[in-house]
């Protein structure tokens, strides 16, 4: 039984690490700042979320859980609104429509 | 949809009353996560905590700007969970790809909230979608700027906003 929980861990973590990696590989190889912002926010949010869902069974309790996720769901709502006000800040600052790159 | 006081216009002191204890409670219990202790000293700085926080939430954030329906809004959550796992793997594919099929562009969205509380909120939620962030916005419209502007992006929202008007609801006062 342990195992499994342990199996189901490692995956889970293993897949945030991944997208952890695929949003770092985003950001470098995305053309401007308004698509690396895509890159950054949905795959570090679920990598986030792969990796607080891989640590919940390891942890005594439900208060310990429920502050994995409190974490979790705050990274999430400061994430998405950065992302917005830089994504608005460049939006302003960018002419109306340019050349791609 | 179940539709409560809300639909008749509550006295304004009531519903300050609400949001006082409602956001009050909340932002406790919220300490008592974060910081799991019942040591009567750890719980009074919890309880001045959270009495500031209430503070500083009523004065940036008044009742009259909108009401969110966190049962409606919780009864949406795994459809979030499942967009939010789309959105993740579309942009990790595109990343990784060798030949990134990227085609960026901006798309306007006719929203049927007005400027405010809950359009923030929207805004909020769909930038946690597959391919699209708020990057502005008019009088009655979002623009999103898309990673692939070719995708159904207006009716894709226009879905999302006819689910999440029952949870955000827009206040009397805009802005």
């Amino acid at each position: 039984m342990s195992t499994l929980v342990d199996l189901f861990s490692y995956v889970a973590i293993g897949a945030g690490a991944i997208f952890f990696l695929a949003g770092t590989v985003g950001l470098l190889r995305f053309p401007d700042t308004l698509t690396r912002l895509h890159a950054l926010t949905k795959a570090d949010n679920l990598g986030l979320g792969l990796v607080v869902l891989g640590l919940l069974p390891h942890v005594a309790g439900v208060l310990p859980a429920l502050k994995l996720i409190a974490i979790w769901l705050l990274v999430l709502l400061s994430g998405a609104d950065a992302s917005q006000l830089i994504a608005r800040a460049a939006r302003r600052g960018e002419p109306r429509s340019r050349p791609g790159p | 949809m179940t539709d409560g006081p809300a639909r008749s216009p509550a006295p304004a002191a009531n519903s300050t009353m609400r949001a006082t204890l409602s956001r009050g409670i909340g932002l406790f219990a919220l300490w008592i996560v974060l910081m799991p202790s019942a040591k009567p000293a750890d719980l009074v700085v919890g309880a001045l905590a959270a009495a500031g926080a209430t503070w500083v939430s009523l004065r940036l954030l008044p009742p009259a700007s909108g009401r969110v329906r966190f049962a409606a809004l919780l009864a949406l959550l795994p459809r979030f969970l499942w967009q939010s796992l789309l959105a993740g793997i579309d942009v990790a594919r595109r990343a990784f790809a060798p030949r990134m099929r990227l085609a960026p562009g901006f798309v306007t969205y006719r929203t049927g909230f007005p400027r405010g509380q809950a359009r923030n909120n929207f805004a909020t939620i769909t930038s946690l979608m597959p391919g699209s962030v708020p990057v502005g916005d008019g009088p009655d419209t979002i623009e999103f700027h898309c990673l692939d502007a070719s995708q159904p992006v207006v009716e894709q929202m226009a879905e999302e906003e006819r689910l999440l008007a029952k949870a955000l609801v827009p206040g009397e006062r805009h802005g």
